[in-house]
């Protein structure tokens, strides 16, 4: 009869046999062999396995003798090697080294907090000098602050602002309007939001969605409506 | 003449009895008494878990359940929420999808975790089953509005779509006004992830208010604040309400129309959301906060005394998720209002950051210990710890069930003593003997697994991380804990000698998960050839792991338990060791 599902075999009852207190680690020292092991294997499933799982048997054939997979290797209970140990280390943190070095000393996945949280997380964090430099990058490029020139038609100075602190065209545009009217009194319907993107083109902000708006903005530039 | 009474009970009797039975476990403890109860068990089963999608194939269930209304189905390992699992792993739910498709034309709730799906799926679901009513999708990714609009178009019956934390390719609000006017069933909508910017408020006005049975609304953070008073006002019978942004420049019409809006929501239980908190605008919330049983302010970055001043009107609460501004003053203010507390979760404000901004410490999480008699399920991140805090945790609260805590930095030492945290979470598994789920950090050496092999014999879950000297630490689990269903370890020093010797054991388990550690190429192949009912999945970015020596530690290995056998949708990166990889690539 084919294994289904819901089959959550309990290993044969060797494991209730091992007493960590007692037998444990000792008796495997004293073992010999690979032999040794399945006997001893073979006493715990004789003694306590096969009464309890009469009735599996029963109903499903033969598959307790499966159930008494043999160990792979003998557990002679002793810790690594030092020499091992040692090796085994350097080769586990080369490579964390490896995504160190391209990631301004970020472990990958550590702290344990979800993606999505994070990215909101690093969109809500307000723009504070130096701390860009501060804070260690998070993994891929939703960490690094994007820092874009914006001018208003009519007014001098250039301003610049970090988009990714932003995550909506409203939050953007809210953020510039603030800015901007302190500067010059004006009705913010009679101005339109322009971008320069990667190829060198000057689009109407909005059309896109914003991750993309994100990634290919180079400059901004507030222009009066005519239209 | 002894008539064998359990033989005479006719068949509906007993599956009238199964009906009453409702959980997995329970099921399949039934179905295995004898063979009469497996066949009746398996017609009337009307909800099927998977916990590994790859741990059966969709025939297979089909073939043993043949009348299930009701499927969840899970993916990926949850390491791949924190970037441990490359993209294109696995976890496609299409094939799933297109069997059931064809055998279950009545299928009514589909509820998926970690999973692949993609618009397709979507579609394919719309226009396969008639009377779905259920759709919840969870850390889920793959798929655009572009589905989301078949869904809303097609199930008429549809009554719950839920997606929490996916990642959705957010083409357009629109798919919103798919809904047909005629629709009014919807009775729970979280849209929370969605990031659209001009979300159709119009069309979620009228979907909110043509059904008057909605009880759960979560909205999306484009949803600003002026417009939530609109919403609630047509749906003052919701339970559970997600707001969008919470922040709009303070004005005291916006102001009062909320306080209004949400006197009127006598039934409101659970808050979440609020997006860019603006402190003005909390106290719109108090009317509402002596019933509020769980509250979700893991994006409101507002500081301890806005916090403490809301967590004091709260004394219902339940559940509280929460950055960690809260800090120590308020979360001893919480142990001390909130009596019925069972769930918390702390998160990290700057997790990145290399030195502390607030002050939050072991000590907060030791108030709420003692403080809140039936806390059972803790998430914590802090950067300090201490084993005496922990014994002290551990002694008061000994009902805890979950027990997650992460120290920022890794393998951080007792910062009173300097010594590995070993006693104080050995403690914690000592004292708390329902422990199901337990995650580790902070310096730990062989010790603490030995603690947690002797006693968390309940454990059902572990996560690992930077901890252990030797493989004696991964033995002293894999041979005692006895409950032990999922194992997640990253960065420890475990490598061929535990695994290969507890190899039986990991076909009682789910799933084992090992990445950063120290199990060679060679074990994974001798693994994989000797057990077949495992799969041995070796994922590896760097190339194919027999171009380096055999001794190589691989980078990632994911072994499961599977009647399916190996699956033939992996991606390049990915190795299953079979039978034949022994004789193949050596």
């Amino acid at each position: 009869m084919e294994l289904q599902l819901g089959l959550a075999l309990p290993t044969p009852n060797m494991l209730k046999g091992f007493d960590l207190n007692n037998h444990g680690l000792d008796q495997l020292k004293e073992m010999g062999g690979l032999e040794a092991w399945n006997k001893a294997a073979g006493c715990f499933a004789d003694k306590d396995c096969v009464k309890s799982k009469r009735s599996f048997e029963q109903a499903f054939g033969n598959f307790t003798e499966e159930c008494r997979t043999k160990p792979l290797l003998l557990w002679s209970g002793q810790p690594n090697e030092e020499e091992d140990h040692k090796d085994q280390k350097k080769a586990t943190f080369s490579t964390t080294d490896e995504n160190d070095a391209e990631e301004d000393d970020q472990v990958v996945g550590w702290p344990p907090i979800k993606t999505w949280r994070k990215k909101i997380f690093q969109q809500q964090q307000q723009p504070r000098v130096g701390r860009a430099e501060n804070n260690r990058v998070a993994e891929n490029e939703n960490g690094r602050s994007i820092y874009v020139k914006v001018k208003m038609e009519g007014v001098a100075i250039t301003r610049k602002i970090d988009i990714k602190v932003y995550h909506s065209y409203q939050s953007l545009t809210n953020s510039l309007i603030t800015m901007f009217t302190k500067d010059k009194e004006c009705n913010e319907d009679d101005y339109i939001l322009t971008y320069q993107d990667k190829e060198g083109d000057w689009l109407i902000a909005g059309d896109i969605p914003w991750q993309n708006f994100v990634r290919s903005v180079q400059r901004m530039e507030i222009v009066r409506n005519w239209g | 003449m002894h008539k064998k009474m359990a033989f005479s009970f006719p068949d509906e009797v007993l599956e009238h009895v199964f009906s009453f039975i409702q959980s997995d476990k329970d099921r399949n403890a039934v179905s295995m008494v004898c063979k009469s109860w497996y066949e009746i068990e398996r017609w009337c089963r009307r909800k099927v878990f998977v916990g590994n999608c790859y741990a059966v194939s969709p025939r297979m269930v089909i073939r043993r359940f043949p009348e299930f209304r009701s499927i969840e189905l899970k993916g990926k390992p949850h390491f791949a929420d924190f970037n441990l699992v490359p993209d294109g792993w696995g976890g496609y739910v299409f094939p799933w999808i297109a069997e059931m498709a064809g055998a279950y034309p009545w299928l009514e709730e589909i509820r998926l975790k970690r999973m692949v799906v993609t618009d397709e799926s979507l579609e394919l679901i719309a226009k396969s089953f008639k009377n779905f009513k259920v759709l919840v999708l969870s850390s889920c990714e793959g798929f655009s509005t572009d589905g989301l609009a078949a869904i809303a178009a097609s199930c008429k019956n549809l009554k719950e779509l839920d997606l929490r934390d996916c990642e959705v390719d957010d083409l357009s609000a629109h798919w919103l006004s798919h809904f047909p006017e005629t629709y009014t069933s919807l009775v729970s909508l979280n849209i929370s992830c969605l990031g659209s910017d001009e979300a159709s408020f119009s069309a979620l006005e009228r979907l909110v208010r043509r059904c008057t049975n909605l009880k759960t609304l979560r909205l999306n953070r484009a949803v600003p604040l002026d417009k939530i008073a609109n919403i609630l006002r047509h749906a003052p019978q919701l339970v559970e309400f997600g707001t969008g942004t919470y922040t709009a420049d303070v004005r005291p019409d916006v102001y009062s129309d909320l306080a209004g809006v949400f006197s009127s929501c006598k039934e409101l239980k659970s808050l979440s959301g609020f997006w860019d908190v603006i402190p003005d605008y909390l106290p719109a919330i108090y009317p509402v906060c002596s019933k509020l049983t769980s509250l979700n302010l893991s994006y409101a970055t507002i500081q301890s005394p806005d916090l403490i001043k809301l967590v004091s009107h709260c004394p219902n609460l339940q559940r509280l998720l929460v950055l960690d501004y809260i800090e120590d003053s308020g979360l001893e203010v919480l142990a001390s209002s909130c009596k019925d507390l069972q769930e918390l979760r702390v998160f990290p404000s700057d997790p990145f950051g290399a030195e502390p901004n607030v002050s939050l410490t072991e000590q907060g999480l030791v108030a709420v210990s003692l403080g809140c008699p039936k806390l059972q399920s803790v998430l914590y991140f802090c950067r300090r710890m201490s084993n005496e805090a922990l014994v002290t945790i551990a002694r008061s609260r000994p009902n805890f069930t979950r027990f997650r805590l992460c120290i920022i930095e890794p393998k951080t030492a007792d910062y009173l003593t300097l010594e590995p945290l070993d006693v104080g979470f050995g403690a914690i598994v000592q004292y708390c003997k329902d422990l199901r789920r337990l995650s580790l950090s902070g310096l730990l050496t062989d010790r603490v697994f030995e603690y947690i092999g002797t006693y968390a014999k309940k454990l059902e879950m572990l996560s690992v991380a930077f901890a252990g000297d030797s493989d004696l630490g991964l033995h002293h689990v894999l041979s005692g804990c006895e409950s032990l269903r999922k194992l997640e370890i990253r960065d420890c020093p475990f490598g061929d000698k535990a695994l290969l010797a507890n190899a039986a054991k990991l076909e009682t388990m789910r799933s084992l998960w090992m990445s950063s550690c120290a199990v060679s190429f060679a074990a994974c192949k001798l693994l994989g050839q000797k057990m077949p009912r495992l799969n041995v999945e070796v994922i590896d970015e760097r190339g194919p792991p027999d171009s380096r020596p055999e001794n190589c530690p691989v980078d990632k290995l994911y072994i499961y338990r599977s009647i399916a056998g190996p699956r033939f949708d992996m991606p390049p990166f990915v190795w299953t060791m079979d039978e034949d990889s022994g004789l193949r690539l050596s």
